[in-house]
């Protein structure tokens, strides 16, 4: 009789989910799922408050892509109010800039989380390595120059998005049509030489090269298992400019796939146009497809990978990961890259390209200018607004009602994690198929593959199903009778 | 009150100097978590230790390493659900890597061994636990917390007046 494997809980994700691969008589894979058990909450409790309150309320969601949801919300907002884009009102070019420098400097800092505490650990351990040193505390004590310089990355994140929001976590800075400051020289004098305890923005952008250079190497040395580790399809999902190329914060939403031909594109206004979302009875979390092409085949990947299959290039001002983009798309001579692995080169490339995007506006005069909000009246306002985002984790949407006394009577948050639940639940089966089935003996190395196969997508299950609790995530294997054979726990 | 060592009682005393980190850890939007907190808002409200850097956060974090490299000497008060402990527990911290690493929360003892590995200097740091019994979504603490609160603020007050 076959078996079912549990790993209960998933770690080093963000959030609380588990994994049960069912297995057959002859030990093969028959089923594999990620479940994802978190209570939901965010979407209701925010009605009945004031429109405003919704980007600094729902920015609580999450103490790591917080910026994003504070942006997302800003955006349907500026909406709301009647200056935003659903009118083609383009925003100010100073606040603007503002969000945008908030924006880079949490994409900057949480892709050096999810590179370096996450994944780099096991890429130089390796997967089979004791669970006590395949983690960044490990990585202290194998390489803590390394260590220190990860940490310096990313606290220049974290003062950069202190800088523009007030706060290193969950800080204010958009309000309805603009931003509640600018950038002082002095600030931006700081973040670009850096001072004592502070790196400068060069010594920022040569170590996000490092971090490259160390996907690379793994790369040289590992190229089998990098290239073949849950090679999955799917559609690739990205906010892309008027050239298309990826704009992290704003511009229409294309949908493109493995020969990178353009499937959809739309205005993110319009996405209940477009969008369904199915359910199942073993998931809080919702499985959205486009509805021209069905469950199956409609439904895309979001995020690093997704972004950098999208775009067609990066621009000149960014030239050091323009290059890096240029090898990651001629690796693959033109097609999509659905190399799950692959996941961890483009987070690398997308660290540089924050930097050299942050650079950049660092040095833009606009950033001090005092125009800061585009005054609005109650004839302006519209009630309803979308916003959308490239979070560090993919596309990420708000949408919100509010009555004519300002208060919220509907939420829908569509979040990047949940855009990639059906090909994350694609690469468990992979993984499952590869590394377990038709193994007697499971070890704790094959099980941990099912975690690194997720951990690529560095999902937060806490966003998706907008919970409200600390519950950390499991996998479990069954026999065909249903009887637990394999349960893994941290 | 319960301390692994009296000669402690001096240690508030010694922090009314810039070189010196006060740092309370919690949420204060989950009952009794609020503990840390609530005792740098004592400190600051009586004014205690004034010529300190104060903080407060949700959770500690890898770069706290960094930060806690630039001072002398460091008190973390947390919040703890350990049944030994009765109100208070006040212990020295010696470096440690117990890979508790999660990108939401890192323990005192890993923080500072990191500090000690990667900046090569290792701070003076002391861990003020308080006992608290209920972290649902809800501010205020608990009246037992409350008390424990108060036995470890005594016993500080005691010391810094």
């Amino acid at each position: 009789m076959g078996q079912k494997l549990v790993i209960d809980p998933v770690t080093r994700i963000e959030g609380h989910g588990k994994v049960t691969i069912q297995l057959d008589d002859n030990n093969q894979v028959v089923d594999a799922k990620l479940h994802v058990v978190e209570f939901r909450g965010f979407e209701k409790f925010i009605q009945g408050h004031p429109y405003w309150e919704a980007p600094m309320l729902l920015q609580r969601i999450c103490g790591i892509c917080f910026v994003s949801h504070h942006l997302c919300g800003a955006k349907a907002l500026d909406d709301m109010v009647g200056v935003g884009y659903s009118k083609g009102v383009d925003m100010l070019p100073t606040p603007e800039k503002v969000r945008r420098l908030g924006h880079y400097a949490q994409q900057l800092q949480s892709h050096v989380t999810a590179y370096y505490y996450l994944i780099v650990p096991e890429m130089l351990f390796g997967m089979d390595a004791p669970p006590e040193q395949r983690n960044v505390l490990g990585l202290v004590e194998a390489n803590p120059e390394l260590v220190k310089r990860v940490v310096q990355l990313r606290k220049w994140g974290q003062e950069a998005i202190k800088t523009v929001l007030g706060k290193r976590m969950h800080g204010i800075n958009s309000v309805p049509g603009g931003v509640n400051k600018n950038i002082s020289i002095a600030e931006r004098d700081r973040l670009l030489q850096g001072e004592d305890g502070l790196l400068s923005m060069d010594e920022v952008i040569e170590y996000a090269k490092e971090g490259l250079e160390i996907f690379y190497d793994f790369h040289e040395k590992n190229r089998h298992q990098v290239d073949t580790f849950a090679d999955v399809p799917a559609l690739n999902m990205s906010l892309v400019d008027k050239d298309g190329n990826v704009d992290y914060y704003h511009g229409n939403i294309r949908i493109t796939d493995d020969d990178k031909n353009i499937i959809t594109e739309m205005d993110y206004h319009d996405y209940l146009d477009y969008f369904s979302e199915a359910t199942e009875e073993w998931s809080y979390m919702k499985f959205p497809f486009l509805k021209a092409l069905g469950r199956d085949a409609g439904s895309v990947r979001v995020g690093p990978l997704a972004r950098v299959n999208v775009t067609k290039s990066y621009g000149t001002d960014t030239p050091l990961a323009k290059e890096a983009l240029e090898r990651f798309h001629d690796y693959t001579k033109g097609k999509a890259n659905n190399m799950t692995l692959h996941t961890n080169w483009a987070r690398a490339i997308e660290i540089l390209h924050s930097a050299e995007l942050i650079k950049n506006l660092l040095n833009d005069p606009d950033l001090q200018k005092e125009n800061l909000i585009l005054m609005h009246s109650k004839a302006d306002w519209t009630g309803e607004g979308v916003g959308v985002v490239e979070a560090p984790r993919g596309t990420l949407l708000h949408h919100y009602k509010a009555n004519q006394e300002g208060n919220i009577t509907f939420c829908n948050l569509v979040v990047a994690t949940t855009q990639n639940n059906t090909v994350m639940n694609r690469t468990v089966r992979s993984v499952a198929e590869e590394y377990l089935g038709g193994n007697d003996i499971i070890t704790e190395g094959m099980m941990n593959a099912i975690e690194v196969g997720i951990r690529a997508y560095d999902p937060c299950l806490s966003c998706a199903t907008h919970a409200t609790g600390n519950m950390p995530l499991d996998v479990s294997i069954y026999d065909a009778k249903g009887k637990l054979f394999a349960n893994k726990r941290r | 009150m319960q301390t692994k060592d009296d000669n402690l009682m001096h240690i508030l005393c010694e922090y009314n100097n810039a070189d010196s980190l006060i740092y309370g850890i919690g949420n204060i939007g989950r009952q009794d978590d609020g503990l840390g907190w609530a005792f740098i808002d004592w400190l600051e409200a009586h004014q205690i230790c004034p010529k300190a850097e104060t903080m407060k956060h949700y959770q500690l974090h890898l770069e706290d390493a960094d930060m806690i490299s630039y001072k002398k000497r460091i008190l973390f008060i947390d919040a703890t659900m350990k049944e030994g402990i009765n109100s208070f527990h006040i212990e020295k911290v010696k470096p440690k890597m117990d890979f508790s690493f999660t990108s939401h929360a890192i323990s005192v003892p890993s923080i500072l061994a990191t500090c000690q590995q990667c900046f090569d200097y290792l701070p003076e740091v002391y861990l003020l636990e308080i006992r608290g019994y209920e972290w649902e979504l809800q501010i205020g603490l608990t009246l037992k917390a409350k008390e424990n609160l108060d036995e470890a603020i005594a016993y500080f007050g005691s010391v810094a007046a």
